[in-house]
């Protein structure tokens, strides 16, 4: 709230920073790698060996590692500075998220630690594994980040000018939409069926949820409206932006919905440690249902997301240990789209509940409800996510498309020619055995000589009618091959350029991690009166969130796998 | 710089004031319309874009 004071908000500073880098990484449609220095973290068990640039090799791991945080201080220092904060406190903050978030990163990748399977166990010399895939590193970040925010708070209050995780998760999800906008192109039915989802999150969160959370927080716990209208957006909607939207909305105190949103906050996290595990353990045979549900069950925009990355990264390796390897980003952007689909909401029910407050409940002294108030709250970094989505779709899906189409021809006739060839070689073959049988008979044998004679005539002719008839089909299938070049070259490019830009992607969800546990003081669940508002958080997330949210994903999603990996 | 405003202070301050009968009415419309809402987005779903399921 107070960055929208002064300097730009962080919600639009998240769609400059994030198209940045997705348009950069559109270079890869031009042949040009522009991100080629960017940082990648494999498994290592020798940590000399865990870094490495995306494509640059010359830089080595650390040079790119170093390069990448040039880049991202520099780009991030002019975020800063539009945002108008304290430019050398940003600085040493940043300094000090991007290094203590990367080294946790680091960490999570450890063999050890990541290994999911028996044999990249055996590929990495190791004799067990915590089997938590590299995902584990945004884990160690959130750990680290609690204990620092909650036993050193005094390195939080240090660097606080770059503790920002809602603008690191946002600028993540600006440049998530191009991997949505890839995945929709070319599986168009899966991604519908993911939106239409989303869809359901914004009926459940906002007409079931917010509902119940409000009768129950009214009638069972005796919270006046201005209270219980804020504490009902701050669980069952998003969080915090959604219990000040509603607090400006009623024309509560604003010391109330800031109250319910540090209790939001704590929650948030109490969920993303919790719930991406018990879907690793009672979901993993259903990767898009545990998706899509921590999209809707876990609170804030960081901590949703964040838990469906969690998920992805659990449930992705659990799979991989039984020998099923799904594709990535497809539980990720389930989560991210549920939220997203409940955010861009947040504007109209901040409107309708004016409305309705000042309609038929109670109206303030002067209170006058403007349509404007819809735009005003509207979460702007989604606009970034829908460019990036549909930037990324609206070039691929025609190339998706011939693919699709042209694979349908290509593919019969590419398994036609094949079997042919198969057949030419073998009476080839047969052909030469019966000339080597000829040479084996008599001259007094002259009715079988005569016989295999005809019989290698008719191979012979059989063999050149096959032969032409392979010339034929390729004849057929060098203009359609042509055809493919295109496509596939764009195909192609979209993955270059995705993969690049998903590079800082990854960065940013650490970063995102680590400010989201430094943020999270526990110490609040200790301040007297708290108990009140946790009952009714606790009573409404595990008594029919979770669980209204896991039946309508189920319904959507069992059954329907991610595709699998190559 | 003013004092922050403590939790139970604020809870304390706060006044019990009767669930109106408009309340009830809008909690009761909510259900209703979100769940007719779900089940025509789930049959929607199904039936024209069947091949997510």
């Amino acid at each position: 709230m107070e960055e929208a004071k002064k300097g730009i908000s962080e919600d639009w500073l998240a769609v400059w920073i994030g198209l940045f880098i997705f348009v950069v990484s559109l270079g890869a449609f031009a042949g040009t790698d522009i991100l080629n220095w960017g940082v990648t973290t494999g498994v290592w068990t020798d940590i000399s060996k865990a870094l490495k640039p995306i494509s640059a090799a010359w830089l080595g791991g650390f040079g790119s590692l170093l390069l990448t945080y040039v880049v991202l201080l520099v780009i991030m220092t002019i975020g800063a500075a539009a945002l108008k904060a304290d430019i050398k406190k940003f600085i040493i903050g940043f300094t000090v998220v991007f290094w203590i978030s990367y080294f946790c990163w680091m960490l999570g990748s450890w063999a050890n630690i990541a290994v999911t399977t028996a044999p990249d166990m055996k590929k990495f010399g190791i004799a067990w594994s915590l089997k938590l895939t590299a995902e584990a590193g945004f884990i160690i970040a959130l750990l680290v980040g609690l204990f620092f925010g909650n036993f050193v708070p005094a390195l939080g209050n240090w660097i606080k000018e770059a503790v920002r995780p809602e603008l690191y998760i946002k600028t993540a999800i600006v440049i998530l939409g191009g991997s949505l906008g890839l995945m929709a192109a070319e599986k168009l039915g899966l991604a519908t069926a993911v939106m239409f989802r989303g869809l359901c999150a914004i009926v459940e969160a906002y007409l079931i949820y917010w509902a119940l959370v409000y009768f129950i927080a009214r009638k069972y716990f005796k919270f006046s409206r201005e209270w219980a209208a804020p504490l009902a957006s701050g669980i069952s909607i998003c969080g915090v932006s959604a219990a000040i939207a509603t607090g400006g909305a009623i024309k509560a105190r604003p010391v109330v919905p800031i109250m319910v949103s540090s209790l939001v906050v704590i929650f948030a996290v109490v969920e993303l440690v919790i719930l991406p595990f018990f879907a690793e353990t009672f979901l993993w045979k259903e990767p898009m249902v545990a998706g899509a549900w921590m999209g809707l069950a876990v609170k804030t925009d960081g901590a949703a997301v964040a838990a469906g990355a969690v998920t992805e990264g659990l449930i992705l390796g659990k799979n991989a240990a039984e020998g099923i390897m799904y594709s990535p980003e497809w539980i990720k952007n389930a989560a991210a789209v549920v939220k997203v689909f409940i955010d861009v909401f947040i504007g109209v029910w901040a409107f309708v509940l004016a409305i309705i407050w000042c309609s038929v409940i109670e109206c303030k002294p002067g209170e006058k409800v403007r349509p404007g108030q819809i735009w005003d709250r509207f979460p702007k970094f989604v606009i970034g996510y829908v460019l990036t989505f549909l930037i990324i779709l609206l070039v691929c899906l025609p190339a998706s498309k011939a693919l699709t189409a042209m694979g349908g021809k290509v593919g019969p006739l590419q398994k036609q020619i094949a079997a042919q060839e198969t057949q030419l070689t073998a009476l080839n073959k047969q052909i030469a055995d019966e000339e080597t049988q000829l040479g084996n008979l008599r001259v007094k044998e002259k009715k079988a000589i005569a016989a295999l004679k005809k019989q290698i005539g008719d191979d012979k002719v059989a063999a050149a009618s096959l032969a032409d008839k392979i010339a034929k089909d390729k004849a057929e299938l060098a203009p359609l091959n042509d055809l493919l070049k295109a496509p596939k070259a764009t195909m192609a490019a979209a993955r270059a350029s995705t993969g690049e830009a998903n590079v800082f992607r990854g960065i940013f969800f650490v970063m995102t991690f680590f400010t989201i546990g430094l943020v999270s003081n526990f110490k609040k669940l200790w301040e007297e009166g708290i108990g009140r508002l946790a009952a009714v958080y606790v009573i409404s997330l595990f008594g029919f969130i979770i669980w209204i949210g896991l039946i309508i994903s189920w319904i959507f999603f069992h059954g329907v796998k991610p595709p699998l990996a190559g | 710089m003013a004092e922050q405003p403590k939790l139970s202070e604020e809870l304390k301050k706060m006044e019990w004031e009767p669930l109106l009968p408009v309340e009830k009415k809008l909690i009761s419309y909510s259900l209703i319309l979100g769940t007719v809402l779900l089940g025509i987005l789930v049959w929607v779903s199904y039936t024209f874009f069947p091949t997510g399921h």
